[in-house]
């Protein structure tokens, strides 16, 4: 059963639409490194499977009880038992080759781009300076949930964690690496095409663990581009008067304590500056600046694409993908739509409403209590309906 | 029964014991009801108390486990929150490590090691009895805290940060912490107990290498656990120290590095396996060759090999950190030593197998066990080798494809092997024979049961499911042959099948206890020394300690090549009844045997209540650390045996197995 099911697993890897994760599906020079040592090992184990299977099974019909004479009391033939541990021994020292080489190839710090990942209860944060893939990044990117890379492009990861123990991984491209508190460790991660590749934490790392996912989006170098341009883009205040421009002072009250957005100035003029140190564990929360450009919330668990247009992206061809991504929740909009079709606008209500619901986390006063006020996740901040509609205006325009 | 002096015919030959024993300090004396258990110092009542519990803390870890499985049969679901599932895996885990798989290799060591060596007891009795109150107390104490604020909930591996106080305010992590300390006592004097009495206490002529394989298996689990035992309690008063007294150890704000952690806990955890494992390649070794007829294929390579497993397992614990980042040439160094250790695993499987191989095959239910074992074990241990290449590990490490392949190790391997002694050793220990029709039914349940629930696992994981998740959502299942939705179905579906199973057993336990029938002397035609005395063995195991001529002994007695036409024949020349009887026909003068004692069970309970006492009042730990002193002195202050004279004069019949009645 089992040994039918390693052999189903090889031989119809690729068949169907399998699962996005799935890791006989490398989509980068560094995961088909490690493809070339695993796919050669379910085959060698699914052979010597069988083999001992077979003798078993042979065993157990041919030498079944039928009233034969006691056997022979043989304690056993010394040149059949140095055959039988030379064999494996060989087999393993075949497969220790090319394993100790993929390890020493996979550790390849070599790469044209450079991006910080710091793990914390329960998101990812992507911190990008300098060049990457060519592309000039004149200010720090700080993003979050999707980390976006050129493709065909080899990109560095530096990953560490500013609470638990986190680890980074993105089947189709890479295995994983943990994001440990007080180490800087490396990940090489590239992908061959555009399109998008779904992760998840997977070193448990407390309550909502289940909640802390992850994908790369690789973009041509030219959308890659438009990417960090739009990024870098001056902040735009509402337009006076509407939702919106309520929503920014909504925001500047609830929000801005711990969500930094890039250039937002508060009534008086002075820039409103996050200080999530003060109010959160692990002194970080997500970097709403272009909220709207991410496909996913709260650890990129939750989808602001509508399930359709989440399909329509995920399925895009590589050539397509880029300029469906780039649009974000205004995908299949129109250039003049006032509201984006693809919105999953219920989503992002039911996050503001309320949480912890959502995804359970350590917000509330008396879970707080043992950590001096700081929280785990993001509290119930009490909002009204006429704050959330304000709230979702504004952030609508994070673009 | 208590302590026994068979004397032959000199009445003035007695024992020596204190004549003005204080009132407290005799020796208890019970020979029957619930006394006669609790101060039990007999190595055979503390194994079935071993297994009994520990059979208890299985079922227990299974309700577990089936929670688990409804929670993940279907996307998104809220059977269990995530608090409570993410408590679950690791009382899970924890409970069928430590509070089933262990205690049950135990009872089965405390059971059948003495008698497998041709000894009277264990070297130290009371330490005996004192490990297994201690782990009975631990297992109490951790599963207490399901009702004292929460059980813990940083997984089996509680790694740190994560089980810091502040990121696991609970108290559930220090009740896993100082219950497995109180367990991990129990273990470690219990090794020592029995490597003692492997090493001295064998009977004459039995030589290390005509010891049974099952007895040298647990010897080499032993000291696995002597050296493994040690390195856990340091890891686990670290933590300790710094939950409830503020040191500092794993703490990355003041310097520390969280991965101390993980290389303590796998340096322990590593042979750990072994640990779990050895013992049932031990069972498997008797019972194959038992209902093979033929000794076990390459004795010395199957002995030699589980004894290179002993050593190899302590230089493979880092392939659990693969991922963690330890640079490359550790990996590499990991990567290949665990590569190794397949080696003499493999070596072991082919010796089953070629046991198997021009045997008679006798397919009792303890026989598909073992049978079951080698192949559920063989497809645990290939898919082992395909995490051991380290490059291969970090797409499989914490994704479902580990978890198939660790529970192919441990129920396919492990659970499936103590099986095969249940049903195996079931007429020696209660002189009742398991129901085999029941048997049959128990086996396949759990053979079909261990397929359907970990196979699925293996695609999950390589579908890219990973652990400890308490929802794994719809978008991510794909569709087809390998979607994840039908296989988490099929193996939450598996798990009930294997509890189906485990019931049976339960039920057979039941009917075999109210049986009346007598299993016969020698059901299996077995071939080792705990077969050489009656069912259940009389309290001093042997009435005349056998000389041994031969591995396999008890079979050589029964057994004689003879000559027939086209060469010799093996022919079965005396019963196990004629052979018990010659060998009674002297019995041993002088059996000393240990006394029941007050001590062990009191000084056992005073651990709980100083662990109790560090989690929630300090002067709760005084009283507890007053107890433990007062029993620290009886035990030492009691006189070494009972005084002779509180006892009947033994029976001078020829029956030499009556029981001894205590004066008042």
């Amino acid at each position: 059963m089992a040994v039918a099911a390693f052999a189903a697993a090889v031989l119809f890897a690729g068949c169907a639409q399998d699962a996005p994760q799935d890791t006989f599906q490398p989509k980068g020079p560094n995961a088909r490194t490690i493809d070339d040592v695993q796919r050669p090992l379910f085959y060698v184990a699914g052979i010597v499977g069988l083999i001992v299977f077979a003798v078993i099974g042979y065993s157990i019909i041919r030498f079944k009880d039928r009233g034969q004479d006691m056997p022979e009391q043989t304690h056993g033939k010394t040149w059949l038992e140095v055959t039988l541990t030379v064999i494996p021994a060989v087999i393993l020292a075949g497969v220790a080759i090319p394993t100790v080489a993929a390890v020493f190839d996979l550790d390849d710090k070599s790469n044209e781009c450079v991006i910080n990942v710091t793990g914390q209860q329960w998101w990812w944060e992507y911190d990008y300076s300098g060049t990457c893939g060519g592309v000039e990044i004149t200010q720090p990117i700080v993003t979050s949930g999707e980390l976006v890379i050129p493709a065909d492009t080899p990109v560095l990861l530096r990953i560490t964690s500013r609470d638990v123990i986190h680890s980074y991984w993105i089947p189709a491209l890479n295995g994983k690496r943990d994001a440990v508190p007080g180490r800087l460790q490396t990940l090489r991660m590239e992908a061959d095409e555009p399109g998008i590749y779904t992760g998840q934490c997977t070193e448990f790392c407390g309550l909502s663990h289940a909640r802390m996912r992850q994908a790369a989006v690789a973009l041509s170098t030219a959308d890659f581009q438009t990417w960090v341009t739009n990024q870098l883009a001056a902040y735009v205040a509402p337009e006076a008067g509407t939702l919106a421009a309520t929503g920014e002072g909504t925001f500047v009250n609830q929000c801005s304590r711990c969500h930094q957005v890039n250039g937002l100035v508060a009534a008086d003029g002075t820039p409103v500056l996050a200080e999530p140190d003060l109010y959160v564990v692990a002194g970080a929360a997500p970097n709403l600046t272009n909220l709207m450009t991410r496909t996913a919330i709260a650890g990129w668990t939750f989808d602001l694409l509508t399930d359709a247009c989440r399909e329509q992206l995920w399925n895009a061809s590589p050539e397509e993908f880029g300029s469906l991504y780039l649009q974000g929740v205004w995908m299949n909009s129109g250039p003049d739509a006032t509201k984006p079709v693809c919105f999953a606008e219920a989503t992002l209500r039911d996050w503001l409403r309320d949480p912890a619901a959502m995804k359970p986390n350590y917000a509330s006063p008396d879970q707080v209590a043992s950590t001096g006020g700081l929280t785990r996740g993001m509290p119930n901040l009490n909002l009204t309906e006429d704050q959330i509609d304000q709230l979702i205006a504004f952030l609508l325009e994070r673009k | 029964m208590t302590t026994l002096e068979l004397r032959s015919g000199d009445p003035s030959d007695s024992l020596v014991t204190p004549s003005a024993a204080l009132g407290i300090f005799r020796r208890p004396l019970a020979t029957t009801g619930w006394k006669s258990w609790v101060f039990t110092v007999d190595h055979k009542k503390l194994g079935i108390m071993y297994g009994a519990v520990a059979m208890f803390f299985f079922l227990l870890g299974g309700c577990e486990a089936l929670l688990i499985r409804l929670q993940l049969a279907a996307p998104d679901n809220t059977v269990l929150s995530a608090g409570l599932y993410n408590e679950m895996f690791t009382m899970h885990a924890t409970t069928m490590v430590f509070l089933f798989v262990m205690p049950m290799a135990a009872a089965f060591a405390n059971y059948f090691l003495p008698l497998q060596v041709g000894a009277r007891d264990v070297a130290f009795p009371r330490m005996n009895a004192l490990g297994f109150w201690l782990f009975l107390f631990g297992g109490i104490f951790l599963n207490s805290s399901w009702v004292l604020g929460g059980a813990p909930d940083g997984g089996w591996f509680m790694y740190s940060p994560n089980s810091s106080a502040l990121f696991s305010p609970s108290h559930g992590v220090d009740f896993w912490v100082l219950g497995l300390q109180i367990t991990g006592i129990a273990s470690l004097i219990g090794a020592i107990n029995l490597i003692v009495t492997v090493i001295n206490m064998r009977a004459p002529g039995m030589t290390l290498m005509r010891l049974p394989v099952f007895a040298w298996m647990q010897l080499v689990v032993q000291f696995l656990l002597l050296f493994a035992i040690p390195v856990i309690t340091v890891a686990l008063f670290l933590l300790s120290f710094q939950r409830n007294f503020g040191a500092a150890f794993f703490d990355v704000e003041q310097g520390a590095d969280p991965l101390l952690w993980q290389h303590l806990f796998w340096i322990f955890g590593h042979p750990e396996v072994y640990i779990l494992i050895l013992p049932s390649f031990g069972i498997i070794s008797e019972v194959i060759p038992t209902f093979a007829r033929k000794p076990l294929f390459g004795y010395k390579f199957v002995v030699f090999s589980g004894a290179a497993i002993g050593f190899v397992g302590w230089g493979v614990w880092a392939h659990h950190m693969f991922a963690s980042g330890l640079g490359p040439v550790s990996v590499a160094v990991f990567s290949v030593s665990t590569m190794l250790i397949a080696i003499p695993t493999g070596v072991k499987i082919c010796n089953w197998t070629l046991t198997l191989w021009g045997g008679k095959l006798w397919f009792t239910t303890a026989m598909n066990f073992a049978i079951g074992t080698i192949v559920l074990f063989t497809i645990g241990g290939l898919s082992g080798v395909t995490h051991a290449a380290a490059p291969a590990d970090t797409q499989q490490t914490d994704t479902y494809h580990i978890v198939a392949h660790f529970h192919y190790v441990i129920v396919g391997g492990a659970v499936m092997g103590l099986f095969a002694g249940f049903y195996y050793w079931w007429p020696k220990m209660f002189g009742k024979t398991l129901s085999e029709r029941l048997g049959t039914w128990n086996f396949w349940l759990m053979f079909i049961g261990v397929n359907l629930t970990f196979g699925p696992m293996h695609i999950l994981g390589m579908q890219g499911q990973p652990r400890r998740m308490v929802v794994w959502p719809d978008k991510l299942t794909g569709d087809g042959f390998f979607n994840l939705g039908f296989w988490n179905r099929v193996a939450s579906v598996g798990s009930f099948t294997i509890a189906t199973g485990v019931l049976l057993f339960v039920i057979n336990v039941f009917r075999t206890a109210r049986k009346t029938e007598k299993a016969p002397l020698d059901p299996w035609d077995a071939r080792t020394l705990e077969w050489l005395t009656t069912s259940p063995p009389k309290e001093h195991n042997f009435d005349s300690i056998p000389t041994v001529h031969a591995l396999d002994e008890f079979f050589h007695r029964k057994y004689e090549e003879v000559d027939a036409e086209g060469g010799s024949r093996l022919v079965k020349v005396k019963t196990a009844e004629e052979v018990q009887a010659e060998l009674n026909a002297h019995p041993d003068e002088h059996m000393h045997l240990p006394s029941p004692s007050y001590w062990p069970i009191l000084l056992a309970f005073s651990l709980p209540i100083i662990t109790y006492g560090v989690i929630f009042n300090l002067m709760l730990s005084v009283f507890g650390a007053v107890i433990l002193l007062l029993a620290a002195f009886g035990w030492v202050l009691e006189p070494s045996v009972a005084g002779h004279d509180e006892y009947d004069p033994p029976a001078d019949s020829g029956d030499s197995t009556k029981e001894l009645a205590s004066v008042g």
